[in-house]
């Protein structure tokens, strides 16, 4: 007989970042979860960055040529990318999750397709993908055209 | 382990991340009514310390964030892998670290905010 625990967990970190098994909504899924990790790191690191304020104008600048330098922009760059996408994806997400969107039930037809991953999910996940392009291509005219 | 049902925690979470856009968008346009770099001196960004509704946004965005990006972080710890362990573990910690992060972001806020009375 299996036991619970190796039922647990079958395909780990592979299961989780695999795009090939539900298409757009796969890879909409981990990049929602790379984003959120990824904005958690940020947001943990600006809070750092920015405690270096009670040490007075030494440490902030000491901080600052630190971080604005052209790898900092960059970092920045995706750190707007990612929060652009996160947002925008997340609120389909909470539509979704709502109810909203997914479309009437169906007989299940070949091929099979889910109705619940219609056209309306893609546009939101490319409105999300074009929309965070669009801040970041925003965020680097203003990280390095010295506005 | 949880005193709140995954559904009020999730509700918890949309409300968060739609509070944090409307906060964290006026976070950076303040970082763009004036050129980026002179907005980043470090008068200027004390002056924004100095200014309480702005603190109070400050704070905001870090509870707001913090409270969303752990519960976010617990989420995707609790679907790779499922045990009574494991997820009260979980939670333990990302409450533990949602609040180190919080109070220490906090004192920053308090020690700067309070450099303008030296």
């Amino acid at each position: 007989m299996e036991k619970v625990a190796d039922r647990n967990n079958r395909e780990g970190l592979k299961g989780w970042l695999n795009p090939g098994r539900y298409g757009w909504e796969r890879v909409s899924y981990w990049l929602q979860r790379l984003t959120g990790v990824g904005l958690l790191a940020y947001f943990v690191g600006h809070i750092y960055e920015t405690s270096s304020l009670t040490q007075g104008p030494d440490a902030w600048n000491a901080m600052l040529e630190l971080t604005q330098t052209p790898m900092g922009h960059l970092i920045l760059m995706l750190v707007i990318g990612m929060s652009t996408y996160h947002s925008v994806n997340g609120i389909r997400l909470i539509f979704t999750h709502g109810g909203k969107g997914l479309g009437k039930p169906g007989r299940p037809d070949y091929p099979y397709d889910a109705i619940s991953l219609n056209y309306r999910q893609k546009s939101g996940i490319w409105i999300a993908l074009i929309l965070a392009a669009v801040a970041m291509l925003y965020g680097a005219s203003v990280l390095f055209g010295g506005e | 382990m949880t005193m709140l049902r995954e559904s009020q925690i999730m509700k918890i979470h949309y409300i968060t991340g739609i509070a944090a856009l409307f906060v964290v968008a006026v976070h950076i346009i303040m970082r763009l009514i004036m050129p980026y770099d002179m907005s980043l001196e470090y008068e200027n960004v004390i002056a924004n310390y100095h200014n309480i509704p702005y603190v109070i946004l400050l704070e905001s965005i870090l509870v707001l964030i913090a409270i969303h990006g752990f519960n976010g972080l617990r989420v995707i710890l609790l679907e790779l892998r499922q045990s009574k362990a494991w997820e009260d573990g979980v939670t333990i910690l990302t409450i533990a670290a949602m609040m180190g992060v919080i109070a220490y972001g906090t004192r920053t806020i308090i020690v700067v905010n309070g450099m303008g009375f030296e």
